[in-house]
């Protein structure tokens, strides 16, 4: 039987008839077609799945969508503003952290969360705060060094 | 992956919680984190005709300090016992092992009680709460019980919960004195790793602050489920620590375990990490109490 589930995402409310055994990364990809949050191995141990939930990072593929109910929940989509591109997607951009893009919007939610509890964050801290966010193609390096680069540009707002 | 389909049931207190696991008997799984559950569910390996979600009872939330012990409430988040100050400065043990647990991700959604009820023999937190000699409360409709988390496992994915039980809090004793506790996890990753072997030591001082007089020495993925070292313990306790002491607790520590080989180690290799993590684990443990 259906749930009536009310939710925000990237700012705007959603009240919907939703399956209980709908998981949260299904419907944001099938029902509100925000394909940027991916879909990689399903059972959390990836984290390209990855979505804030109530500014928490999540993996979305272990949320059931009624769980959701009454919380906010922000895609990689809604990240860019009136003014253009996050700084930390822009620090993606610039530091060439970007390959097959796969895990990069989860990358980039687990990192504004972290550099919204940590502003100066150290490398050690950046790497276990992304520990949960896997990359077949760049070694990690870069992704670290964009992190630390973005968080050096937000601390200078 | 699909999720079988289940009948949903979102119950506002504890009690309506209870009633409804009373009602619906084995057919009901309890759910709040879902990183074991719905994983399961995915890989077909369990396939509840009903789903009880608990993960909003504020009966089963909370970190608190009452009448010399730390309560922690079932669902309570995983991230959220990694990032206490109570927690890391009276159960430095406990603290460790939440912050090894998963992947920052997975401790944003894992519980407490999940990982107790999963009951798997490489489980991050049962180690150190039987170090720390910690108790369970098991809620049903018109009762509840305590047991000790030592007590709480059968084997591999079994507990002594019955069908009609909810795990309510865990009450870990705040022992007196001078004591110290430390969790060590051995794995190939330093994140999203099930163990190769996990060790916990537990260890309180006389008054002297130099003799040990209560040791518990806990061993993970070496044996179906977390077990007591016991030969571990009866080497140190009465003794004034050295190395000498932990290398021969930790050597004692590898006569109680029984690891099998699998894909991840052999049975030899684990034995061997059993005296070294043991004898390292009891030291950190030693040193902290000392402190203390």
């Amino acid at each position: 039987m259906k749930k009536l589930i009310s939710l925000t995402v990237n700012g705007k409310v959603y009240e919907v008839a939703v399956k209980p055994n709908q998981t949260l990364v299904d419907f944001l990809r099938g029902e509100l077609d925000l394909i940027g949050t991916k879909k990689g191995c399903e059972v959390g141990d990836c984290g390209s799945c990855t979505v804030l939930m109530d500014g928490r990072p999540v993996n979305s593929c272990l949320v059931l969508v009624v769980q959701a109910n009454g919380r906010k929940i922000q895609t990689i989509e809604g990240l860019e503003g009136p003014q253009g591109l996050h700084p930390i997607q822009k620090a993606f951009v610039d530091k060439g952290a970007i390959q097959c893009g796969f895990c990069t919007p989860g990358m980039i939610l687990t990192a504004k969360s972290l550099l919204e509890n940590n502003p100066r964050p150290d490398r050690e801290e950046i790497r276990k705060a992304i520990s949960g966010n896997l990359c077949r193609c760049t070694g990690y390096q870069k992704i670290v060094d964009a992190i630390e680069a973005a968080s050096q540009d937000m601390a200078n707002q | 992956m699909l999720l079988p389909q289940f009948e949903y049931h979102e119950p506002q207190t504890l009690q309506e919680a209870c009633e409804l696991m009373a009602e619906l008997g084995g057919k009901a799984k309890a759910l709040a984190g879902g990183t074991d559950l719905l994983v399961n569910m995915k890989k077909k390996i369990v396939s509840p005709e009903h789903v009880v979600c608990v993960e909003r009872l504020g009966e089963m939330k909370g970190i608190d300090v009452s009448d010399g012990a730390i309560r922690i409430g079932a669902a309570e988040k995983v991230a959220e016992i990694a990032k206490s100050e109570q927690v890391s400065s009276k159960l430095g043990a406990l603290s460790l092992g939440a912050q090894n647990l998963g992947s920052p991700l997975v401790r944003n959604l894992a519980t407490i009680a999940g990982n107790l009820g999963s009951a798997r023999p490489a489980a991050d937190l049962p180690p150190s709460l039987m170090a720390y000699g910690a108790n369970v409360v098991l809620k049903k409709k018109d009762s509840d019980r305590l047991v000790k988390v030592e007590e709480l496992f059968r084997g591999p994915g079994e507990t002594v919960i019955e069908a009609d039980e909810l795990i309510h809090e865990i009450l870990v004793p705040l022992p007196s004195g001078m004591y110290g506790a430390h969790y060590i996890k051995l794995g190939v990753r330093s994140a999203l790793e099930i163990s190769i072997v996990n060790v916990a030591a537990f260890v309180q001082l006389d008054g002297d602050g130099k003799h040990i007089q209560e040791a518990r020495v806990v061993l993970g993925s070496v044996a179906p489920t977390p077990i007591r070292a016991p030969s571990a313990e009866s080497v140190v306790k009465g003794e004034s620590g050295s190395p000498a002491l932990f290398e021969k607790g930790g050597e004692a520590a590898a006569s109680d375990a029984k690891p099998i080989d699998d894909f991840r180690a052999s049975a030899e290799y684990r034995r061997d990490m059993v005296a070294v993590l043991t004898r390292r684990a009891l030291d950190k443990a030693y040193e902290v109490a000392v402190r203390s």
